[in-house]
């Protein structure tokens, strides 16, 4: 054995000889050989038939689609088609789900439930399987829709040119041009965002990709904006341009969120991120007839099934959450009032108000359930009779009138709309991501600053609108 | 324990079973290790896909954050395991992909690696398949996107190829299934020791490096004298990797020099 | 409530707080704790390291120049001195100070893993070259021995820091060299760089404005008192001599020549052809590694495909694919333009 280990020490202090006789130039000069043999096969194995080659597809194509004049629009175009067609076709099955799952399961299971005791029947259907059937009726048709739309456009090979058309706006604030790619993917979901950063092969530029994710409106977000939007600002606007109006409000929150990605982009690259390695390469690969069938199949399995079930994971135990801290109660009040009581001064003072907060905080695994959360607590803070469910039931409102009559009886101004859509773009992802972030970067570390950038981002800018908002006012 | 190789072991798996456990595979039921290797957008997964079918499972490297998969099919009465490799485009460099690969490779020892390439992009394709070749002398080389070549008036001739590169060469459709049996055939050939690979050897490196290369060789080879793949345990050792020089220093390279123990091949 | 405008004041004086002591680098607090790394550690290792590169260049150090190199007063350095001799690290030697067998093996210890973190930090990070010296001074004290044996294995063990140094094994061996000065270099000879110091910052900051790098072959064309001129991969480059001292070559056998200018890979404009001639050396760690893989090796044929509509990525045909290069980086590929057929 001992002859052995002077025999293996021999040879490592010969290949250390050796390393410094060759120089550091040996790997480059293995690649250049490696490299040489390759080029000599190939030489001898591959021919290309002599005879004019015909119409050149692919590369007619790539020159329409990166030029300045069509492939900007076309590309555009695309996009804002694929989000459309998202939007508008989610919309039919969505309110198809909820009213199987909700509107007919729910009383169904709570009749089956009543042989339980009340707060058993409770915390199980009113509690855990709502916050499931939101998630999923909220989030499964524009996952379903939007998934297999932008695969094909992948299986395609459309996206890397989409990278390689935007790479020069990207570069300019630090980041690769294939996080356009990952933004988009994060409108449909944060999540799979957070995934699809994968095929970004630079250390720094991913960890950037990662963290601004959340600044792209999820789908789970999508509703909150629109609603809101069409509430508070549509209204202000006189009947004909409301639709319009609040159309375009959603449009600056989505434009925002595009600044706010670019503007963190820029700041971590030069600074906490700064230290980080960088490189870039991409490969436009040749483009090929999508394969519809099994996209359909792998994005359905991969991305839309992976992510749902992930949200439903993390929702179940929410739900219990909120139904059981507006059941047990302290004194007179339920824990949910007494933590409404308690945020409510610092939430005015923001512009925002106590039941937001706590609707935030008990709603962290999915955007999709902050809404009827919102509702269901204004309800139970107010003591309302006869709106809503019951204490820890989440609902949502059948006509805007009624959606209004609660927000105006719960002090809500327009300040308190706007903010609400600005801390809907900036605050922390939802616990799904976190946790989707922290098995993509195995660390603790830019989990945390995923989660704790955007938060205190979002609390500061509610903090300037609003004192910036009565400051107005005061002058007005 | 015989260093020699006996006659009837032709035909029995050469896997590391016990690297393969510490590499995180699970050897329980399977006769054969397949390896899958390949540049990425080759259509490496759709080769997976095609062979394993739905029996597969995704999870991560031990103590990695690169993902793998695995799956399995069976063949001829024989239960192949088919592990696939990070896709990259070489094997050389520090970066983790490439490392896990080389590695599982190497110190795996897998029955038989396939190496997907891309019949359009040949020449970039054949720097990974070339240094594959340095590490195992058991490889099938799957010539995918046979059918986007002839799209593009590429005629690559496998033969010549399979000639050139000394192992088999099965041209590839699996987007459309084309060659699948075929692979399946050539892997269990190679599996079982009907076919026997005579792998190509980077021939052009410069003068400099290849009498280092022999001087090492020469070295490693007295030490471990059934080692198959000392000139590449040499790059190695001159690329400073320091997986190779602590299998050096414990003697494991030993244990892939030689043939299987009786322990292993009852198992 | 609180006036809104006392709170804007308010929280705007916050903010500008906690950003000016944790704004990165500068802030107040990374300042504080970096002034706290002057333990009695780091000052041995540092004047250590000053007696050793003293040697190097062929004269001793004394009391004054290790009191200027330190920038302490000449008390400290003197009981830093006698510190050192009872430590049996230093010994006197002629007018100044030598050192013993003990210290400069501990020396080159501390030069092994000022090296290592030099490298790791010019391959694996993003950090600016003129920053590299500075961190490796701040890392080198807080990293074991053990600690810098694990980032070597990690890094294929390298053997050259990214100035061209080479990183003393760790059992303290180096490589014999056999460089000159550039400022010693015969007009009209061939020669290779192989080393540029780093110290002191100001002059540094010169050669890496230069963009010189080891591996660049040099050639000097005009020597003067004031000034020393001279062809890198064929530009010319002025340089004061105080800052070519900074640069050591290795001269090369008479029968090679000097090639270049080349192009750069980021003048073909789409549609042209060229052979690559090399990467230069100021490209690095993962970036090299990258395109290397990619096919980017001497006598690869490169064809430029087209632009984006961005403008910047440009996309490449090399070997067969289309790969779209950022003009930073296609600037760092030497190429050979082929003229149209």
């Amino acid at each position: 054995m001992k002859k052995q280990a002077v025999q293996a020490e021999e040879i490592l202090n010969s290949a250390n000889k050796l390393r410094w006789q060759i120089g550091d130039q040996f790997h480059d000069s293995l690649m250049e050989s490696i490299y040489r043999d390759a080029e000599r096969i190939s030489q001898t194995v591959v021919n290309k038939k002599d005879e004019k080659p015909r119409f050149n597809w692919d590369r007619t194509l790539d020159r329409i689609l990166t030029s300045r004049v069509v492939g900007l629009p076309v590309m555009m175009l695309l996009l804002a088609l694929v989000f459309w067609i998202t939007i508008a076709g989610a919309n039919v099955p969505s309110g198809m789900i909820a009213s199987v799952l909700i509107d007919k399961v729910h009383p169904i299971l709570k009749d089956a439930a009543s042989v339980l005791p009340w707060w058993m029947s409770g915390l199980l259907v009113d509690g855990v399987y709502l916050a499931a059937a939101w998630v999923i009726s909220v989030m499964l048709p524009p996952m379903a829709i939007f998934f297999p739309m932008f695969t094909l456009l992948e299986d395609f090979g459309y996206l890397p040119r989409v990278a390689f058309n935007l790479d020069n706006l990207f570069r300019k604030s630090g980041a690769h041009g294939k996080q356009a790619l990952t933004m988009s993917m994060g409108y449909g979901c944060n999540a799979a965002g957070i995934v699809a950063t994968r095929i970004i092969d630079s250390p720094r530029e991913r960890l950037i990709a990662i963290i601004t994710n959340n600044f792209a409106l999820c789908n789970g977000r999508w509703p909150t904006q629109i609603l809101i939007a069409s509430l508070f600002i549509g209204s202000l606007a006189p009947p004909a341009l409301a639709g319009l109006v609040s159309a375009g409000a959603v449009m600056a929150v989505t434009l925002l969120g595009i600044l706010l990605t670019f503007a963190t982009s820029w700041a971590l690259s030069r600074t906490i991120l700064r230290g980080e390695a960088s490189t870039f390469s991409l490969e436009l690969p040749p483009y090929r007839p999508p394969r519809i069938l099994q996209t359909l199949y792998t994005s359905l399995i991969d991305r839309t099934i992976f992510v749902l079930w992930r949200a439903v994971v993390f929702a179940v135990p929410a739900g219990a959450v909120i139904w059981l801290i507006s059941n047990i109660k302290i004194g007179d009040l339920s824990i949910a009032a007494h933590i409404i009581n308690l945020f409510d001064p610092f939430g005015l003072f923001i512009g925002l108000n106590g039941v937001i907060l706590l609707a935030y905080i008990i709603a962290i695994p999915a955007n999709e359930i902050v809404i009827p959360t919102i509702l269901m607590l204004t309800v139970l803070s107010l003591h309302m009779a006869g709106v809503g469910e019951g204490a820890g039931v989440m609902f949502e409102l059948q006509n805007s009138d009624a959606y209004m009559r609660l927000f105006n009886a719960g002090g809500w101004t327009l300040l308190t709309a706007i903010n609400l859509m600005l801390f809907s773009l900036v605050h922390n992802p939802c616990s799904t991501t976190l946790y989707t972030i922290y098995k993509e970067t195995k660390s603790a570390k830019w989990t945390a600053i995923s989660a704790f950038l955007p938060i205190i981002m979002g609390l500061l800018l509610c903090f300037f609108v609003a004192q910036i908002w009565r400051l107005v006012q005061g002058m007005g | 324990m015989s260093q020699t190789i006996s006659p009837q072991c032709e035909t029995c798996p050469v896997h590391h079973a016990g690297n393969l456990i510490k590499l995180g595979v699970n050897m329980d039921s399977w006769d054969y290790v397949v390896a899958l290797a390949g540049n990425p957008n080759t259509g490496k997964s759709t080769v997976f896909n095609a062979l394993t079918g739905l029996r597969q499972h995704t999870g991560n490297w031990p103590g990695k954050t690169v993902t793998r998969a695995e799956g399995g099919f069976v063949y001829h009465d024989k239960r192949y395991k088919l592990v696939d490799l990070p896709g990259t485009y070489s094997l050389l460099s520090t970066s983790t992909d490439e490392e896990v690969a080389r590695n599982f490779i190497l110190f795996g020892k897998p029955d038989v690696t396939v190496i997907v390439v891309d019949a359009t992009r040949l020449e970039r394709n054949l720097n990974l398949v070339l240094q594959v070749l340095e590490i195992t002398d058991r490889a099938v080389v799957c010539l995918n996107l046979i059918d986007e070549a002839r799209r593009h008036q590429l005629n690559v001739d496998d033969r010549t190829l399979a000639k050139e590169l000394g192992v088999p060469v099965v041209p590839a459709a699996a987007r459309q299934g084309e060659g699948m049996a075929a692979l399946l055939g050539t892997i269990d050939e190679v599996a079982g020791g009907q076919i026997v690979c005579k792998p190509h050897r980077i021939k052009s490196e410069s003068r400099q490096v290849r009498a280092a290369l022999e001087a090492l060789v020469k070295m490693i080879q007295e030490r471990f004298p059934g080692l198959s793949n000392a000139r590449w345990v040499a790059l190695r050792l001159l690329e400073g990797d320091h997986h190779v020089i602590e299998a050096l220093r414990s003697g494991a390279l030993g244990d892939l020099g030689q043939e299987k123990s009786v322990g292993q091949v009852a198992a | 409530m609180t006036h809104p405008l006392e709170s804007l004041i308010f929280a705007c004086l916050a903010i500008a707080l906690a950003l000016a002591l944790f704004w990165p680098q500068q802030g107040f607090y990374w300042q504080i704790r970096r002034g706290n790394r002057n333990t009695e550690r780091v000052v041995i290792e540092d004047a250590l390291k000053h007696f050793y590169d003293r040697e190097e260049r062929g004269s001793a150090g004394t009391l004054a120049s290790l009191a200027g190199s330190l920038e302490i007063s000449h008390d400290k350095a003197a009981s830093l001195i006698e510190r050192l001799q009872k430590m049996d690290l230093l010994q006197t030697y002629r007018h100044g100070f030598r050192l013993k067998s003990e210290g400069r093996s501990y020396s080159l210890r501390v030069i092994r893993i000022h090296r290592l973190w030099e490298r790791y930090l010019a391959d694996e990070t993003g950090v600016p070259e003129v920053d590299w010296h500075r961190e490796a001074e701040f890392r080198e004290h807080r990293t074991s021995a053990d600690q810098a044996e694990e980032m070597a294995a990690r890094m294929g063990n390298p053997q050259y820091d990214p100035h061209g140094d080479p990183i003393p094994s760790s059992t303290g061996e180096l490589p014999p060299s056999n460089g000159i000065l550039l400022t010693h270099l015969p007009v009209d000879e061939l020669a290779l760089i192989v080393h540029i110091e780093d110290e002191p910052e100001i002059l540094y900051k010169q050669l890496v404005a230069q963009a010189l790098h080891p591996g660049m072959k040099v050639q000097i064309a005009e020597k003067s008192q004031d000034r020393i001129v001279f062809i890198a991969d064929g530009e010319e480059i002025v340089l004061a001599p105080v800052a070519a001292g900074n640069v050591t070559v290795e001269p090369l056998p008479k029968e090679q020549e000097m090639e270049g200018p080349y192009d750069t890979l980021d003048t073909l404009s789409p549609g042209e052809n060229a052979t690559v001639i090399g990467i230069s050396r100021a490209c690095r760690g993962m970036q090299r590694r990258r395109l290397m893989d990619l096919g980017v090796v001497p006598g690869t044929t490169i064809s430029a495909e087209m632009r984006s509509a961005g403008g910047d990525p440009t996309a490449y045909g090399i070997r067969g694919a289309t790969i779209a290069l950022r003009s930073q980086q296609a600037k760092q590929i030497f190429v050979n333009r082929k003229e149209a057929a």
